[in-house]
């Protein structure tokens, strides 16, 4: 029973800390999308809350916290309550298997901690992926529950592109699948290291550049970022599918939509870029004979990378008109799905022949 | 020319830009380098204001003379030539002085007026005057019903420097002019 109520009490701690971490980067990314955009349009982004307008993404939390929450008559209300619950548990779910920091465990009262994962599960990307795409359940639901014909339509938009797209994510991390020989995270991590030579991107036999392009464009798809924003297209759809929400509701698919940016961008570094692996081999810390603190380069190596994703996707909404809804389905499937599909039939020659 | 342009296929060129993304990371490309020489247009308005034009044409205000008295004859020419009936004046004899009239109310209604200038022009001792003030947001948009005295004072804290009294720098015009029994009589 002490054995049991300990494991939990590490995993919720484990939990808490990283519900803490996405939450804080949820800020960060909400204030540093407008700053960067601001600054790629020439503007100063948010000015006025704080210096340098820092402490905006608090005060938008107050507003949105404190703002009036309603339902639209008509709406169906328990799926109007639901809609936000059920896209943001999954985009906060997915950060269970991602590994933060090096594969290290330590022993508390007999229990083995392997502090920089909460759970190691041997099908970790397929669960990252099931999760992803239980959220489009959140975006239709929160579209039809509105009894508005803006949010159905984003949702049924959402639904068409999140089904196209998931496919492509699917397909085009099969070739890291191939090449790391499992599906745990933790384990494609670990085959990454020692340099960024060893990286999936630009591993020999099979380097995955083509995949990793063609899974990014899917995942900024998969999360209804800019030049595929069509869910929540505002020139066309008012604001998509969550057009009707408002105050804390509306804070969720906020919330979500950018945990599922930063998830992506986790799944994308800890898939192609090594993880939290150091682009040289081995780390610093360890060179100058401190072994003890490599974790702290090592994570400070993976929020580098998921930076620069999350980087990506504001340098391209800054860059990048919406496209149209043909143009977008016909470049999902005739575009990515054959890259991605000759991506595994390279890949997996590569591996038979020279591996 | 164009149809050649369009007819001819797809060569290696256009290709290799096609999967390389080229034209979109030019795109790209123009971002980062205004992110990189980052010179924002934006003036943080409640905090650095822009410098007016010269002929900046804000609010309206009723002048005075340098003694202190009203310069408006109560002549209805701004009445007249204002093109959104802005201005209504209430005209009056001067009390002791039939041959002067003057403005007895004078009323503003600023929720109209589109700052085209005209009634300033066409005021025949330019008793009419344009400040530079802008910054009239309001809660209650009666409160944009000014009155002769709001408006002279807009004219007090707009306009320091006050010209002479109109009979002593002109004869033909002095005849409008409006004298009261608290200005002394002018010297001659």
């Amino acid at each position: 029973m002490t054995e049991f109520g300990l494991r939990l009490a590490i995993s919720l701690t484990q939990i808490a800390a990283v519900m803490g971490i996405v939450v804080i980067t949820v800020l960060i990314l909400t204030l540093a999308e407008r700053k960067v955009l601001g600054w790629m349009q020439d503007r100063m982004g948010p000015m006025e809350v704080g210096p340098y307008g820092i402490l905006q993404p608090f005060a938008d939390a107050i507003k949105l916290f404190f703002k009036e929450d309603i339902i639209p008559a008509g709406a169906n209300k328990f799926l109007f309550t639901m809609a936000p619950i059920l896209c943001l548990i999954p985009a906060f779910i997915g950060f269970a298997v991602i590994p933060w920091g090096p594969n290290q465990t330590f022993e508390v009262g007999g229990i083995t901690v392997r502090p920089f994962v909460i759970s190691d599960i041997n099908i970790g990307i397929l669960y990252v992926l099931a999760f992803a795409s239980l959220g489009a359940y959140g975006i239709i639901l929160g579209g039809w529950a509105s009894n508005s014909k803006y949010s159905l339509l984003g949702g049924l938009r959402s639904a068409a592109q999140i089904i196209s797209y998931e496919l492509n994510v699917g397909l085009s991390i099969v070739g890291v699948l191939i090449l790391g020989g499992s599906l745990s995270l933790v384990k494609i991590t670990d085959a990454q290291a020692g340099g960024f030579w060893h990286w999936y991107v630009f591993a020999l036999p099979a380097p995955q550049i083509f995949a990793l392009v063609v899974y990014v464009i899917s995942s900024v798809a998969e999360t209804n970022r800019v030049p595929f924003d069509l869910p929540e297209a505002e020139s066309e759809l008012v604001a998509g599918f969550f057009t009707e929400y408002s105050g804390l509701r509306f804070a969720f698919f906020f919330l979500a939509e950018y945990a599922n940016m930063v998830l992506v961008s986790c799944v994308a570094a800890a898939l192609f870029l090594g993880g939290w692996n150091a682009p040289y081999p081995g780390t610093i810390m360890a060179f100058i004979g401190l072994p003890s603190l490599a974790w702290a380069e090592n994570t400070m190596w993976f929020a580098v990378k998921t930076y620069s994703f999350l980087f990506l996707f504001f340098w391209l909404r800054a860059t990048l008109p919406r496209l149209r809804y043909d143009q977008l389905m016909r470049f999902g499937w005739k575009v990515l799905l054959p890259i991605a599909l000759g991506n595994i039939v390279v890949t997996a020659l590569a591996v038979f022949f020279f591996q | 020319m164009a149809s050649t342009a369009t007819t001819k296929r797809l060569n290696l060129h256009e290709w290799f830009k096609t999967i390389t993304f080229y034209e979109i990371l030019v795109g790209m490309k123009a971002t980062l380098s205004h992110l990189l020489n980052y010179r924002p247009v934006t003036l943080q308005y409640p905090h650095e204001k822009r410098t007016l034009p010269d002929n900046y044409r804000g609010m309206l205000a009723l002048l005075r003379y340098d003694d202190g008295t009203e310069k408006c004859v109560g002549c209805d020419l701004c009445e007249a030539a204002c093109p959104s009936r802005v201005i209504r004046v209430v005209s009056a004899e001067v009390p002791g002085e039939p041959t002067k009239r003057y403005s007895k109310e004078y009323y503003m209604d600023m929720t109209r007026c589109l700052f085209c200038g005209m009634c300033v022009d066409a005021c025949p001792v330019d008793a009419l005057g344009m400040t530079r003030e802008f910054e009239w947001a309001v809660y209650d948009k009666r409160q944009l019903h000014l009155n002769k005295q709001q408006l002279l004072a807009i004219g007090d804290r707009s306009f320091p420097v006050r010209e002479k009294r109109l009979e002593l720098q002109h004869p033909n015009v002095a005849f409008f002019n409006v004298a009261f029994k608290h200005v002394p009589p002018k010297p001659d």
